[in-house]
């Protein structure tokens, strides 16, 4: 089991209250399988996927990932579960601005202090096709291209467990799908988990399991 | 709806606390400026009105003789505008004792300005009036002395006279010196009886006048024309009192401290309205993609400025009125009047001054502001248009600009701007070659590396914010060392144990008893001057230089004397005479220029073999002529000395009184603690200057820092997203700006040195002095103050959950 939850309950505090965002969240996932989490916007999505990734704390409940409790871990310990184990990719890729294409990829590797970032990185750059645009800045690049070096930097993370929220969201049909193969390809490639956070069927139809949160809790 | 809308953007602009440090440095450089120009305008007014007092009136003529009373009479001068008295010594004599005093005969016009402060036996009281015949006003010194009772007889020469009144304050001090014996005041038409005035007594005429511009010019012209060698007119403006001379150093400092913050006031602006722009692009774009018109949203920002000078406008003038209503009530008790209410002059500098930054730092970035294009919307990466020539441009005039009103000279300000602008070039160029090239990746493995690599990475951004720390730390470089050279030129001047005594009209016989006792009472003479009147003449025969001084012969150079070209005497070089640099431009006496030394026991032929600088500050004997000792063997003189009796000890003068009747003896205790207490006060306030320029100075450091840290907190986002520790971060970051602070406090000590060198030397014109501490000073405030604000900052962004920070990037 790399990972699994137990009555996961997230607030956040609004004025005298608190809002409830996620409650009862409870499922399981094995090592190396995927999982798609769907639901309208705003049904809690992103949240959950950041409480699972160690991003953000829960209100109650346990996350256990591969075997540790993140809710017993400060913000240190959990920064080094991240660094470890977890890799990201996001809507908006979230690359480093000064950082060339290379310099993105390779960044996993320096945090980490492996032997040969360069070699990596430039493994992984190819993997997803963009060898040629290494020296590039992100601005320079376009958005599905981005979404392949912000892919690329998550796999060089050679994590456990990938996480990735609409990592086609901001991008079109054509790319979109470009983006989704490449992920599944990639992962089939290493015996990573993968947690997808989407609102493409087609994606979500790839995955082996899938759950569907509305308004803050599973619906079956 | 625009203002509606510009209201709300204002309000949500205040709440949001980015406008902060902008909104803080407006208000504190306005209270800087409109305090110090409010406090400054009304010192002037105070002083000249102080120096007119001082003076006497707006015009003096000295003369030997009262010759000019027939030219005078073309004029037709109203006699309340013109003052006739004369001046003398003489000794004035009680039932049992006599005592030396300055005397000073007035006519019915006395005082001229001001009014006169006596004291009977009712208390004390003010005058506009003139002695009547027959009575006279002594000092307390004097009545002491002479052990007088109001209404006691005195003699003053032939004549009998009434003691009627102590003189408090006087308002022409200016007509006679302290150091000299104390004074009395008689009626100009008592003078005939006394028999004192002779042919060839020494007796000083003086003749004032009040008037208004043109009547005094007349008068002038009158004077310049009828006037006579050994003549002297003074006129106002040409003061040269030791209060005048501090005041005026003050001043300078004041303006001084009044510009670097109105400087780094205006670096801030700059930088957080830059800040402001970059926040306000995605708004703009939006606003345009929702179609509203190029001009509305232009009013919607200028409306929005317009409430943010309003708001600061108001706040900073409020706090100047009371920064400088302090300041007044730390020095009121020295002025004789109320001060006088300050007139519109601040107020303009003040709102001229907002104008500048305005105009140079804050609308080059709106209008940028206003050009994006509403492609934003769509691409997030979008930005300004590049060229930041004109802004850089506008910046510039502003910053010269400023530059010149604060200076009010063409010539200071293009040196000061092109100062600056060298300094800049040098310093962005020495951190390009600092920093050199940087390798590939980020190096986030250690601390060091990522610092090392973020300082190679952001070059650009880097040389500016050092640019600003460097602006920071050097112009309160600058206001620090200008503080301490005033006050240490000050308290050197008066000393601990400076002289608080005076001792004149000593005899040869006094001089060989006085010392031993005096000393026998624990007090130290350490020098007696002898004094004669002595005249000199130019040996060539042109030019005869008609005018008595007082000349002394001491083998020792005085205490602060500096010997400013020649030599002072050596064993083999004993024969010139020293001058004061003062004596030397007035009658264009040069080194070498052979004279004659009229004395009353014969004359010496001799030649000038050096100038002096003296401090007329100080509280002890000065001399416009020494010569050596063996020169003046012949001649006879008195001695004067000066001294110091502790204050517990003060029975040792009146002992001292007794014991040697014939010498007077006054002392300055009054005066050294007035001024010493002067200083205390002009201390606070400078300081109080130098605390809000170094304020600002963290407000330019701060917002630079923000500005900065507006980029890193994504950084730091998916650094900590992807497994960095807040340790690595935080360390790399206060490495990083440990050395940004380090280069910049270098650097800012240099800016400091070269600045404070040229301003000593070339605006307040003395001798410019090292001050080591600033290079120690400079780089441990830089570490100190930029690290410390960077930990804050980074503690800041530490406390958000990377996703929270992520959230607000997007
Ligand atoms: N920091 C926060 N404070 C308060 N409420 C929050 C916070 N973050 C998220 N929320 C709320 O939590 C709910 C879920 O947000 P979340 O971003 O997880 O939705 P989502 O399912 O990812 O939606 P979408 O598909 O639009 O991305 C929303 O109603 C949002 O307003
Ligand atoms: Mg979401």
């Amino acid at each position: 089991m790399i990972l699994s939850t137990k009555k996961l309950r997230k607030e956040f505090p609004s004025g005298e209250t608190s809002l409830v965002i996620l409650d009862d969240i409870s499922f399981n996932l094995e090592e190396g399988k995927s999982l798609a989490i769907t639901g309208p916007s705003g049904s809690g999505k992103s949240t959950l996927l950041s409480l699972l990734a160690g991003l953000d704390t829960a209100t109650s409940g346990d996350i256990i990932l591969d075997g540790i409790n993140l809710n017993n871990l400060n913000e240190e310990e959990r920064a080094v579960i991240r660094k470890d184990k977890v890799g990201f990719v996001f809507q908006s890729f979230e690359l480093l601005p000064s950082l060339t294409a290379l310099e993105n990829v390779m960044l996993p590797s320096e945090l980490k202090s492996e032997e040969d970032p360069e070699k990596k990185g430039e493994y992984f750059l190819n993997r997803v096709g963009l060898s040629d645009r290494k020296g590039h800045y992100p601005n320079q690049l376009s958005g599905g291209e981005q979404q392949r070096v912000a892919i690329a930097r998550a796999f060089a993370c050679s994590a456990k467990i990938l996480f990735a929220d609409e990592p086609t969201g901001n991008l079109d049909p054509k790319n979109g799908k470009l983006i989704s193969d490449l992920l599944f390809e990639v992962n089939s490639e290493t015996d990573n988990a993968l947690v997808v956070v989407t609102h493409d069927q087609e994606l979500a139809s790839k995955c082996d399991k899938k759950i569907q949160l509305k308004l803050g809790r599973i619906v079956d | 709806m625009l203002a509606n809308l510009s209201l709300k953007l204002f309000v949500r602009e205040l709440r949001s606390g980015y406008l902060t440090s902008m909104l803080l440095s407006l208000v504190l450089a306005i209270t800087i400026v409109s305090g110090i120009s409010l406090f400054t305008d009304r010192l002037e007014k105070a002083l000249s009105s102080e120096t007119k007092e001082f003076l006497g009136g707006d015009l003096k003529f000295e003369s030997n003789e009262n010759a000019i009373k027939d030219s005078l009479k073309e004029l037709n001068l109203n006699s309340s505008n013109f003052l006739e008295m004369a001046v003398f010594a003489s000794m004035v004599i009680s039932e049992e004792e006599m005592q030396l005093s300055s005397i000073k005969a007035v006519d019915k016009s006395y005082p001229l300005v001001g009014e006169v402060e006596l004291k009977n036996e009712s208390g004390t009281y003010k005058t506009r009036n003139n002695p009547p015949p027959g009575t006279l006003w002594l000092d307390e010194r004097l009545k002491n002395l002479l052990f007088l009772e109001y209404g006691d007889v005195l003699y003053l020469g032939d004549a009998e006279f009434t003691f009627t009144a102590t003189i408090v304050y006087e308002p022409d001090r200016g007509s006679t010196n302290f150091a000299f014996a104390p004074k009395t005041i008689m009626n100009i038409e008592d003078l005939g009886k006394t028999n004192i005035i002779q042919p060839g007594s020494r007796v000083e005429y003086n003749y004032l006048f009040t008037g208004s511009e043109t009547e005094i010019g007349q008068i002038r012209t009158l004077l310049e024309k009828n006037k006579k060698k050994g003549d002297e007119i003074e006129s106002l403006g040409e003061d040269s009192s030791s209060l005048g001379r501090a005041t005026d150093r003050s001043e300078n400092f004041f303006l001084l401290g009044g510009l670097i913050a109105v400087l780094l006031s205006a670096c801030t602006v700059g930088i957080s309205s830059q800040r402001f722009a970059r926040r306000h692009i995605s708004y703009v774009a939006i606003l345009k993609t929702l179609g509203m018109q190029l001009n509305q949203i232009r009013s919607l920002y200028l409306l929005l400025f317009l409430y943010i000078t309003l708001l600061t406008l108001s706040l900073g003038l409020s706090l100047g009125w009371f920064l400088q209503s302090n300041f007044i009530s730390l020095m009121d008790s020295y002025f004789p009047t109320e001060l006088p209410t300050p007139g519109f002059y601040p107020l303009y500098v003040t709102c001229l001054t907002v104008l500048i930054c305005q105009f140079g730092f804050i609308f080059p970035h709106i209008s940028k502001l206003l050009d994006i294009s509403p492609m934003r919307v769509l691409r997030s990466d979008i930005s300004f248009n590049q060229n930041i020539l004109p802004m850089f441009f506008m910046g510039l005039m502003a910053f010269f600009l400023l530059l010149y009103i604060y200076t009010n000279q063409i010539t200071l300000s293009l040196i000061i701007f092109s100062g600056v602008i060298v300094f800049s070039f040098i310093g962005i160029g020495f951190i390009y070659l600092m920093l050199g090239r940087s390798k590939l990746g980020l190096g986030a493995q250690d601390p060091v590396n990522l610092a090392l690599s973020e300082l190679r990475r952001r070059k650009l951004s880097n040389s500016f914010q050092i640019f600003a720390f460097t602006v920071a730390i050097g112009l309160s470089l600058i206001t620090f060392s200008a503080s301490k050279n005033l006050l240490g030129s000050w308290q050197n001047s008066i000393p601990e144990d400076s002289p608080n005594n005076f001792a004149i009209n000593i005899t040869k016989e006094d001089k060989d008893l006085m010392k031993p006792f005096l000393s026998e009472k624990g007090v130290e003479i350490k020098t007696f001057f002898p004094v004669a009147n002595a005249k000199i003449l130019r040996k060539d025969g042109q030019a005869e230089i008609d005018r008595n001084f007082n000349i002394t012969w001491v083998e020792d150079l005085p205490d602060q004397n500096v010997v400013s070209a020649g030599n002072w005497f050596t064993e083999d070089e004993i024969n010139g005479l020293s001058i004061s640099s003062g004596i030397s431009e007035r009658y264009n006496l040069e080194i070498g220029e052979q004279i004659i030394i009229q004395m009353e026991d014969g004359a010496i032929e001799t030649f000038i073999q050096s100038i002096r600088t003296v401090n007329w500050d100080n509280f002890s004997p000065n001399f416009f002529l020494i010569g050596h000792p063996s020169l003046f063997e012949k001649q006879t003189s008195t001695f004067i000395t000066s001294f110091f009796i502790p204050k517990k000890d003060q029975k040792v003068a009146s002992d001292l009184m007794r014991e040697f009747r014939t010498v007077s003896i006054f002392s300055v205790e009054e005066l050294i603690k007035q001024v010493r207490e002067i200083i205390n006060q002009v201390t606070k306030a400078l300081n109080s200057i130098l605390l809000l320029t170094c304020l600002s100075s963290i407000f330019l450091a701060f917002s630079a820092l923000q500005d900065g840290f507006d980029q890193r907190r994504h950084q730091s986002a998916i650094l900590r997203t992807l497994g960095a520790t807040s340790g690595l971060v935080r360390t790399s970051s206060l490495i990083e700006f440990s050395i940004l602070g380090l280069l910049s406090g270098i650097l800012g000590s240099l800016m400091a040195h070269t600045g404070v060198y040229f301003i000593e030397s070339k605006v307040f014109e003395v001798t410019p002095s090292f001050y080591p501490e600033i290079w120690v000073m400079g780089p441990i405030i830089g570490i100190g103050v930029v690290s410390g604000l960077c930990f804050y900052l980074v503690n800041g962004l530490m406390k958000q959950s990377p996703r929270d920070l992520l959230k607000l990037q997007t």
